[in-house]
């Protein structure tokens, strides 16, 4: 894979600077994803274990004992006790007995027995990953005596591993800690008893009403049929009901539940749900298309990754599959293009071309991956462990590097093709053709650019500290994984410098060089035998198999933080499995992938469980759905909670059967007007135990989608690349830029995509106000839809009235309503007479208020 | 309570007579449905769902509003208030091994030193120091509160710009202008009450996610206010519709929106929805109004320069703040040189003169407008760019980017002026004394607008949010001296 893709990159449009970076060595400038790359340094303990293994395995246990005590204990106490015995136990380590050193510290067992080369110990005596002892390494014989002895078994006398050994330092967490509600197991709770037998349609509604009960409210009404069709189009495919919708679900003769329930099974096949459904979590995962900082430039092939999560969506992929292809999908399932689309979500950092401070730059990168899973997957606030332990909850500053372990090895990449190998394989067989055919021609290319572009790259490493231009200086295999992460960062610049150079030239502004030009036009009359390009998406791997190590920024000592979960719930570090895909890989995110799904997780169970109910009824059990700690908000039901979690995992992580039950309870069901809201609202004023349903504001895409769909607009093409606003197609494919914002779309508070956002803002300004009762998008929505209305009439008529409601409020207007309609209607074309077409004028009016009313803009 | 009842009755019906006066865009017919929900209790809501209704500061304020004047794309410093005798002695050799070298956006660490060929004088009785480039503003140094010990984290302009308005170089944080806003609420409803103007059309670094509420809701972000005809964007009735027939529109919307209230009691939003077409209405009169200038005189026009040709401009978006201030509005920023031009990493001697020339005699207008109209002492004047620029030459005539060091100024609003507040080092590479970093500078900003800012709090996410992530020392000398 890897070399299929390093190849597929120099024949892919920027051939040249494939060539360049990968081929023709331009010294200075040669990437990081050559085929070479695989050549990195093994770790040296392996080596000096397998010549220790041969002469030291038959020694007798007198020998054993011997050797122990004339070697190894002597060089334990000199070197290693200061710190680590029963004085001090850095690292929470100590040396002075097996059991303690099998246990091990903070970073794992110090020990293997008989395998130096999977030996914390042996890796820090070689200074190969802690440096021990710090004060100066150990003379060779005395790292080959330590490593002879962990070979043969590490001989202990009189060693006694019965007995337990406790974490030498004292606890951090404290009861109250480890009582917290989010870190408690999920247990299923019995469904309560309830006496409300016309009430009790499922088992959400047995904890809601007793809820209820033991509060004195009563619940609203069952809400009407209009009420609820509408409703349940909005939430789960985000578009209004047609009038033949509305009319065949009124006139469906089965009962109430059974209607509705078809109406919800429905929705869930339809490919609008992924559309809908899909955008919550594109908000979570702060989605946009564009780098952010001043240039902001396009990226015009992450919508593979939205793509990818609406089709997730309307597959009803398994949680745990969803989660494990956008953390791991390159280790996971390296063949399978969407599953390296997924990984995608590893790319929605801020990115800024011209930085040269690439340290700094690539551990906020990091960062800004890490807060984000933090907020997506664990619903805590890791962010604020980053500078200090958490000082509300029990997060470790360690624990935030643990969970920003996992991301240290990745390498962004725009080069890996989204095809299966078949697709590949095919391509290849064509391209070869062409690639014989233009040989000579792009040869001839490469001479004459290799001299400016390697000049170009020349003076842009110039511009980076002493300590990048040393490390852009080296040999390519020479560099170390985080070298070579850096150096990507500068690549990625050399790239920007060199794509600009040659658009220039073949836009013919470079006189001097126009001959390339030329050859370039030679070169695309053989277009014709060259075969379609191969999409790419931004995805992410490793950038090897040995992982930069991971350190917590400003301690002046350096210890590396290996890959871990919350201390709290799993102290020790993460288990990481070799993966077994042929990719160059760490198998880093597999393990927190596979940590995140686990069924008895209790936090990752609980958030996105959580997450569902919120998307339906606008606030979640717990409304602080991204923060289940100290901060945030406890659950309003907590049975309810773990009762749904459970119904969630044993029913294989589907959310379509999650969405089923909520949607056909009666508490989803509920009318948003209550018989006495006055009593309700002084027991309860912010509806937490579910008395009524709350009504809602359409949300930006609503609005916008509902528009066009009304107005008979709306393209319903599904995917692809991204759109310009004043294309009629559905908001989420409409380009995303961080820093500009569509003025209508960003005036009912569609979010930033800088950070996670769990919830949206919902804000009534005047300046949205005049968006829309002056903005001409609206207006020609509405001249639209009066058109659709109006077809070959000559007159508005009572029919095109109720048509007009039901579109825009999914009912019919009453009797007065329409009295009130024609009166405004009257009154428009009178003023209106000197027009071409007074009555259409009016109804273009008509509509233009339906869509500016608050019943348009809102649901019940 | 009763005689309360009929004090809130009585405003609301002279309210109603101004509107109806001076009903321009949405008109009277329109209005006279808008105020059918007028009742005691409806106006007691409003305030309550208006969230920019004003509010009482922590402390008693020295500055009611702000005028923030953003040199955007980093002006020089050492060529500006920060005289540097020794860098045109070292001029030509590399920075001293004593110093530490910086990271430099364009990697001019080691590129020799820039004379700084200005002639400086002191002025005013604190003595401040203003180099021969800025003429008018020296005029003013008693008013004047130098900041010479200011620096930052970013870089790149991007970074700067973006902490210089948000506290954090990362985007993703609300802007000053939404906190102060947040935290104090407007005094003119009738207006945004975070107003941003720039002097041309390129874009500001960033765009506008500088004056964006990020987490916070979008009613607290800034509004860009545009100096021709449509000061805000979709502010008239548009072409094509008359008065009457837009009016028209309006009563009938507003006669659904009360039908669809009145059957969904105990709905706030729903009230608020109504109330922001009422509020557009009087931003349709009110907007307009505040950027006419014809009502002022040649002498004030001249003052601030807008009777040249380099002047004109900024001049009148200066004139324009006063105005905005006056009327109550919280927050200004003025964005000078949009798109960077401050940055002049080739060059310098070229491009800074023309710079400050556009921009001196305006500022200088400014505050002696200010002052004589009695608005300084309650305003808070800030001048400043998101860093400054390097002893280190860069392209043989330019400066490289230097966030470790620069000056910034404030005036007014409580300020001690005539005085310089900290110092940089021989050269003007690292801020030494007083040192200022950007959370220093806007928490000195919200402590002289009466904002505590462990008490301004947002609650995001579950956590509290704070406008410099409680960061930053109020600089005392400002108002003791």
């Amino acid at each position: 894979m890897k070399s299929l893709s390093a190849k597929f990159y120099i024949l892919s449009g920027t051939l040249l600077l494939g060539i360049l970076l990968f081929g023709i060595p331009v010294g200075m400038t040669a990437s990081v994803f050559a085929e070479d790359s695989s050549t990195t340094k093994t770790v040296k303990p392996t080596k000096s274990g397998k010549t220790a293994a041969s002469s030291e395995s038959k020694i007798s246990n007198k020998k054993k004992l011997l050797f122990f005590e004339s070697k190894v204990r002597p060089i334990l106490i000199a070197k290693c006790y200061e710190c680590h015995s029963d004085k001090k136990q850095k690292g929470d380590l100590r040396l002075d007995s097996l059991a303690s050193i099998l246990h091990g510290g903070e970073s794992g067992p110090a020990i293997v027995q008989g395998k130096p080369g999977e030996s914390l110990l042996i890796e820090s005596i070689n200074y190969d990953s802690y440096e021990m002892p710090p004060k100066g390494k150990l003379d060779k014989k005395s790292i080959d005596v330590l490593t002879q002895w962990v070979q043969s078994g590490a001989y202990w006398p009189n060693a006694d591993l019965t007995k337990k050994v406790a974490s030498h330092k004292k606890v951090t967490f404290t009861e109250e800690d480890r009582s917290f509600w989010s870190f408690q197991k999920v247990v299923k709770p019995a469904v309560p008893k309830t006496d409300q037998s016309v009430w009790n349609k499922n088992a959400i509604d047995s904890f809601i009403s007793q809820k209820l009960n033991a509060e004195g409210i009563s619940p609203s009404p069952l809400a009407s049929r209009e009420t609820l069709i509408r409703r349940v189009y909005f939430n789960l495919i985000g578009l209004p009901p047609t009038p033949e919708q509305i009319e065949s679900f009124l006139k469906d003769e089965s009962s109430d539940d059974v209607a509705f329930a078809k109406i919800v099974d429905q929705l869930l096949e339809s490919p609008h749900y992924g559309e809908r459904w899909g955008r919550h979590w594109l908000d979570l995962v702060r989605y946009a298309e564009s780098d952010g900082y001043n240039q902001d430039a396009f990226r015009p092939t992450i919508y593979h990754y939205r793509d990818y999560v609406v089709k997730s969506f309307n597959q009803d992929k398994p949680y745990p599959k969803f989660v494990t292809e956008q953390l791991a999908g390159d280790e996971t399932d390296p063949n399978n293009p969407e599953a390296i689309a997924a990984t995608g979500y590893l790319r929605h950092y801020l990115y800024e071309y011209n930085q040269r401070d690439v340290r700094t730059h690539w551990q906020e990168i990091l960062n800004d991956i890490t807060d984000a899973t933090g907020d997506v997957f664990l619903g805590l606030g890791m962010g604020c462990a980053r500078c200090h332990n958490h000082k509300f909850d029990p997060i470790l500053q360690k624990d935030y590097f643990r969970l920003q372990a996992f991301f240290t090895p990745i390498l962004p990449r725009d080069d890996v093709p989204l095809a299966t190998p078949e697709q590949l394989a095919e391509y290849q067989q064509k391209i070869k053709i062409w690639e014989e055919k233009t040989a000579n021609l792009r040869k001839k290319i490469d001479q004459d650019l290799k001299e400016p572009f390697e000049t170009l790259a020349k003076k842009q490493i110039g511009m980076f500290p002493p300590d990048i231009k040393e490390i852009m200086a080296k040999k390519f295999e020479d560099r170390t994984p985080i070298e070579h992460q850096y150096a990507d960062l500068v690549n990625r610049q050399i790239i920007g410098k060199h794509k600009k150079y040659l658009d220039d030239l073949k836009a013919g502004k470079n006189k001097k060089r126009d001959n390339i030009r030329l050859l370039y036009l030679e070169l695309d009359k053989l277009n014709d035998i060259k075969p379609k390009d191969i999409p790419m998406g931004m995805s992410v791997t490793d950038v090897s198999r040995i992982a930069p190590k991971t350190f917590i920024p400003g301690k002046k000592k350096k210890t590396e933080i290996l890959p871990g979960f919350l201390t709290l719930l799993s102290p020790g570090t993460a288990k990481i499995m070799n993966v077994t895909a042929p990719v160059q890989s760490t198998g880093r995110r597999t393990a927190l992938a596979q940590w995140i799904t686990q069924p008895d997780n209790r936090l990752t169970t609980r958030v996105i469980t959580n997450r569902i109910w919120q998307f339906h009824f606008g606030s979640g059990l717990v409304p602080t759905s991204s923060d289940f700690g100290h901060l945030g908000d406890k659950p309003s039901h907590p049975e309810l909670l773990d009762w749904l979690t459970t119904y969630f995992v044993e029913n294989g992580w589907s959310f379509k059967k999650m969405h089923r039950l909520i949607l056909n309870s009666r508490t989803y069901r509920q009318s948003s007007s209550h018989p006495d809201p006055p009593s309700a609202e002084l027991k309860d004023p912010s509806n937490r135990w579910h008395w009524r349903a709350d009504i809602k504001r359409l949300q930006a895409e609503q609005i916008r989608d509902a528009s066009l769909t009304i107005s008979g607009e709306l393209d319903t093409k599904l995917g692809g690349p991204s759109v310009k606003a004043e294309v009629p197609r559905r908001s989420i494919y409409v380009i995303v830029k961080r820093n500009i914002k569509d003025p209508l779309l960003g005036a009912f508070d569609f979010p930033g995509g800088i950070k996670s956002t769990s919830s949206r803002n919902r804000t009534t300004t005047p300046t949205q106000s005049l968006l829309m009762i002056n903005g001409p998008w609206m207006l020609n929505r509405a001249a639209a839809m009066a058109k659709e209305l109006f077809t070959q009439k000559l007159k508005v008529d009572k029919a095109m009235i109720q048509k007009a409601y039901l579109l825009a409020y999914g009912r019919k207007p009453t009797e007065s309503e329409l009295k009130s309609s024609f009166e405004f209607l009257d009154k428009q074309k009178e003023l209106s007479q000197k027009k071409e077409n007074p009555e259409l004028v009016a109804l273009t009016d008509f509509c233009h208020v339906l869509l500016n009313s608050s019943e348009f803009l809102y649901l019940d | 309570m009763n005689s309360n009842n009929n004090m809130e009755k009585q405003t609301i019906q002279q309210r109603r007579n101004f509107l109806l006066q001076s009903a321009g865009g949405f008109g009277a017919a329109a209005l006279q449905g808008l105020f059918e929900i007028d009742s005691q209790k409806a106006e007691a809501k409003k305030k309550t769902i208006n969230p920019l209704s004003a509010k009482t500061p922590h402390f008693p304020a020295s500055a009611k509003n702000i005028i923030f004047l953003f040199m955007e794309g980093g002006p020089s410093h050492i060529d500006l208030f920060d005289p540097k005798p020794i860098l045109n002695k070292l001029a030509g050799k590399p920075l001293p091994e004593s110093f530490t070298k910086p990271v430099t956006a364009m990697g001019e660490a080691s590129s020799p030193l820039l004379a700084s060929p200005r002639k400086w004088k002191q002025h005013g009785e604190g003595g401040l120091w203003f180099s021969e480039w800025l003429p008018h503003i020296a005029g003013c140094a008693d008013d004047i509160a130098v900041l010479r010990g200011c620096w930052t984290n970013g870089i790149n302009h991007a970074g700067g710009v973006c902490q210089m308005n948000t506290g954090m170089p990362l985007a993703g944080r609300p802007s000053l202008g939404s906190w102060v806003t947040y935290g104090l609420g407007s005094e003119n409803e009738n207006l945004p009450s975070f107003v941003v103007i720039k002097d041309s059309k390129t874009p500001v670094v960033n765009g506008p996610r500088n004056w964006g509420a990020a987490f916070m809701p979008a009613v607290y972000q800034g509004t860009r206010l545009e100096t021709g005809k449509v000061p805000i964007p979709n502010l008239f009735t548009p072409k094509g519709i008359l008065e009457q027939q837009q009016q028209n529109k309006l009563q009938f919307l507003n006669t659904l929106n009360n039908n669809h209230l009145n059957s969904r009691p105990q709905q706030t939003e729903l009230d608020a929805r109504i109330l922001s077409y009422e509020l557009a209405f009087r931003m349709q009169s009110a907007a307009p109004e505040v950027v006419d200038l014809s009502k002022e005189t040649e002498e004030t026009q001249k003052l601030y320069g807008m009777d040249q040709k380099k002047t004109k401009v900024f001049g009148r978006n200066c004139l324009l703040a006063r105005r905005l201030v006056e009327k109550g509005v919280r927050f200004v920023q003025l964005y000078h040189g949009a798109g960077s031009k401050w940055d002049s990493h080739k060059q310098m001697e070229k491009k800074h003169p023309a710079l400050c020339k556009g921009m001196d005699q305006c500022v200088a207008g400014l505050l002696k407008d200010l002052k004589r109209k009695g608005l300084l002492e309650t305003t808070l004047v800030v001048w400043g760019g998101e860093f400054g620029r390097t002893p280190m030459s860069e392209g043989g005539d330019g400066r490289d980017h230097n966030p470790t060091g620069f000056s910034m100024w404030m005036a007014g609003g409580g300020v001690k002026g005539g005085q310089t507040i900290g110092a940089t080092d021989e050269l003007g590479l690292y801020a030494i004394e007083d040192r200022m970093h950007v959370h220093d500078i806007h928490t000195s900003i919200l402590h002289l607008m009466g904002l505590d800012k462990m008490k301004v709090e947002f609650r995001h996410k579950g956590r509290p949010e704070r406008p410099t992530q409680n960061e930053g020392d109020f600089m005392k000398k400002l108002i003791t001296g």
